[in-house]
């Protein structure tokens, strides 16, 4: 057989789908399952395993790699179509879909000219001011609209301040990292604040749901969480100004440059101050029926009524809206729903204790360590969404107080500062091409440090006051 | 060995792979003299990293929304300075010279971006933006357009990539390591029974000729017999420069091959070498003259496919 250049190219390509379903395949035929283990949980955790490596190389399009968790676990995972489609849609995947769209619905308004005119009113022209003021604004507005929508508006801002300066990009390097950073690290830090902060929040609570384990409401995250995101926030502004220091200390020709580009908007239109109300009552709405409704739900009905008064057409959203990602949330919860029903949650979480319970032996601290660093760690690499869905139903099973652990392990799936892919605002920031990996690193750890810190205080002190 | 090729020119196509305005000045230089003296057609491409696909909506979103600030991606922006760049290098293109960039003005098509140039008739320049690997988006775009070369910067990950430059990229390469635009360089003309030996030489001559480089050309043998393939390809390559009246020097060597070239080339020729003719298992597993030559050497190499 002639073997072309092209064959070989095509094997070099996708040599990680061949060894992560090689790999399957022995694992499946040849190996034992462990015992303690049943044999729909040691298939399921065969899937987890070579998705994983699917994710992490990503040899196909991440599309492909959700039909291929449906199709395996219908084949190997011992689930009939039925039930795994019966999983694949719920409030989590619904709020997701919901939440993309309503970003593009406000996106497209214009509305970021007039917050760029309101920032600069607030914070003058002090570099510091401004990057305190991106970091404050990012986090409060990302924590109930979610990081993506924010990063979208404020960074035209940001790039048009930097354009602005009258100084070479070369010349300029701190302040333009301390400036988009503070819209990253900020619209992280705040992600967490509310259920309608990010995906992953809501998926922690429809497993909450879906196993049992209690619920809160859109208030009680509220009182939880968001004193974390309020100490956070000036030490983030800190941090980003120690890291990236700006050669400017005043950027007066670029405020004044900026504040006449934003000034041509003109007048607030009607379809402005209608999409303003829009999303206050959808805000509202959240806050006050999501435990009826769903978050997902209440979300469609905001773009239903969008899409109804004209404010956002089909034909935006459907370009707009990365369907495959929304697939493959489907597919990733459809997964974890089986690794629990399977015992395969089980088993992991007991295997992760096991291993570090000669290194701590208080059981409590054990779990909330292994919580936090499961999905810490799995962040980096995947996408906080992704993190919470697959890492979910194992913290979910270490025992001790689910809301607390779930709770941990939704805001550690949140400190994906090191690399561009774990938080979308770090991959946005990065897709400018100002910012390069080594500036994750070099500001990340200590973002790390100052939250596992954040995070501790208010696990020890806030919530035993609470809960 | 009688010498049958024949370099068309008008009809070659070469294609320039850039990275930013920072870094790819010199080879966007020097892809636009070897299109100048090949009288060749140039793509220019960047190749940007691709955002991750979790993320895609989002990062969707923000480009669309970056529009209406009139903030253009950043390899928009680079191929901006590479049409400026190409218009100092071309002044006898009116055609490219009257050309206005607008980032507004572009096309996606077949996984690319192409900017529309509006009168590119007659300027023969393609500006072409994509975005994932390398390698891959280097592949798809010389499959698509069917290029004759491609021409790259050196890369600090250069091992790595040296094996899949060459073994995947479907056309002539030349990758321009340490890259300096006003040095004078020497060619290193590596001849053998190869295939592409032919081709080699009159790439070689060309480039001679019109750049007026003084010439080496070298065979090499394991053994010490020189063998008919290699006397006779040398005896071509000296019957051909002759014809078109290039001084040239010439050596035989005894050694191995790879670490001879290296070696002779040291840091002031550029490298002419043909590909390989070993088939794609043997160069995946063994490496090839080419992929070794490219991992050892840091001048410049062009390999002729």
């Amino acid at each position: 057989m002639h073997i072309s250049a092209d064959m070989i190219f095509w094997v070099q390509q996708k040599r990680w789908l061949l060894i992560a379903f090689a790999l399957g395949a022995v694992l499946y035929h040849f190996v034992p399952g462990p015992s303690g283990l049943s044999a729909e949980g040691y298939h399921i955790l065969i899937i987890i395993l070579m998705t994983l490596i699917l994710i992490l190389k990503e040899p196909v399009p991440l599309p492909a790699i959700a039909l291929q968790l449906i199709f395996w676990q219908v084949i190997i995972g011992g689930s009939t179509p039925n039930e795994v489609g019966s999983y694949f849609m719920n409030d989590a995947v619904f709020f997701i879909m919901g939440s993309l769209m309503l970003a593009v619905a406000i996106v497209s308004q214009g509305l970021d000219k007039r917050m760029a005119l309101g920032i600069i009113r607030i914070t003058g022209n002090k570099t510091w001011r401004i990057v305190a003021g991106f970091t404050v604004i990012s986090a409060i507005l990302s924590s109930f609209v979610g990081p993506h929508m924010v990063t979208a508006m404020l960074l035209p801002v940001a790039l048009t301040l930097i354009r602005f300066t009258p100084k070479s990009a070369k010349s300029t390097s701190g302040l333009t990292a301390a400036l988009l950073f503070s819209i990253a690290y900020g619209a992280t830090i705040g992600s967490i604040g509310t259920p309608s902060g990010g995906g992953r929040n809501v998926i922690m609570m429809n497993y909450w749901a879906e196993f049992g384990s209690g619920s809160l409401s859109y208030l009680q995250w509220m009182k939880m969480v968001y004193p974390m995101v309020l100490i956070e926030i000036p030490i983030t502004i800190f941090i980003i100004l120690k890291t990236f220091p700006p050669e400017m200390q005043v950027l007066d020709t670029a405020v004044r440059r900026l504040s006449v580009e934003v000034a041509h908007a003109g007048k607030t239109s009607v379809r402005e101050i209608m999409t303003v109300i829009l999303f206050a009552l959808i805000l509202l709405s959240w806050m006050t029926f999501s435990e009826d409704y769903g978050l997902g739900s209440i979300a469609l009905i905001g773009i239903f009524i969008y899409m109804a008064l004209g404010l956002v057409s089909w034909k935006d959203l459907n370009s707009s809206v990365n369907w495959g990602v929304i697939l493959l949330f489907g597919a990733t919860i459809s997964i974890g729903v089986q690794m629990k029903n399977t015992g395969g949650a089980a088993w992991l979480a007991d295997l992760s204790v096991g291993f570090l319970q000669g290194v701590i032996p208080n059981i409590d601290t054990l779990r909330a360590v292994v919580s936090v660093a499961l999905s810490g760690v799995m962040s980096n690499l995947l996408s906080s969404s992704a993190t919470v869905a697959v890492v979910g139903p194992v913290v979910l099973n270490l025992g001790g107080d689910p809301i607390l652990l779930g709770l941990a392990s939704v805001i550690a799936s949140a400190f994906g500062y090191f690399t561009a892919v774990a938080a979308p605002a770090c991959t946005i920031i990065y897709s400018s091409g100002l910012v390069k990996a080594p500036d994750f690193l070099r500001a990340g750890w200590k973002m790390a440090i100052m939250s596992v810190v954040a995070l501790m205080l208010v696990a020890f002190l806030w919530w035993p006051v609470l809960h | 060995m009688k010498y049958t090729y024949k370099i068309k020119p008008e009809s070659l196509k070469f294609l320039t792979a850039i990275s930013s305005s920072e870094y790819s000045g010199p080879t966007l230089g020097m892809g636009s003299l070897i299109a100048s003296v090949f009288d060749a057609s140039l793509g220019v491409v960047y190749v940007g990293e691709k955002a991750n696909e979790f993320h895609g909506s989002s990062v969707n979103l923000t480009r669309k929304n970056l529009d209406n600030w009139n903030i253009i991606h950043p390899g928009l922006e680079t191929l901006k300075w590479a049409l400026k760049e190409l218009k100092a290098y071309f002044p006898e293109n009116v055609a490219l010279g009257g050309i206005q960039f607008n980032a507004d003005h572009v096309y996606k098509e077949n996984g690319r971006v192409r900017v529309l140039l509006p009168e590119e008739k007659g300027c023969r320049v393609e500006l072409i933006l994509r975005e994932g690997e390398l390698v891959d988006q280097l592949r798809k775009e010389i499959q698509l357009e069917g290029y004759d070369l491609a021409i790259i910067g050196g890369s600090q990950n250069k091992r790595h990539l040296a094996h899949s430059i060459i073994q995947y990229l479907p056309s002539s390469i030349l990758v321009l390591q340490k890259f300096k635009p006003r040095k004078k360089y020497k060619l290193l003309l590596l001849v053998d029974d190869s295939d592409a030996t032919e081709k080699s030489v009159a790439w070689g001559a060309l480039i001679a000729e019109k750049l007026g480089w003084p010439v080496h050309i070298l065979t090499v043998s394991k053994t010490k017999r020189f063998g008919k393939g290699y006397q006779g390809a040398a005896d071509m390559a000296k019957t051909y420069f002759d014809s078109m009246n290039i001084e040239i020097e010439q050596s035989f060597i005894t050694g191995d091959p790879v670490s001879t070239f290296v070696d002779f080339a040291g840091d002031n020729h550029m490298i002419i070498m043909g590909a390989s003719t070993l088939n794609p298992i043997k160069q995946l597993l063994f490496g090839s003259k080419p992929i070794k030559t490219l991992a050892r050497t840091d001048v410049p190499i062009l390999i002729v496919r």
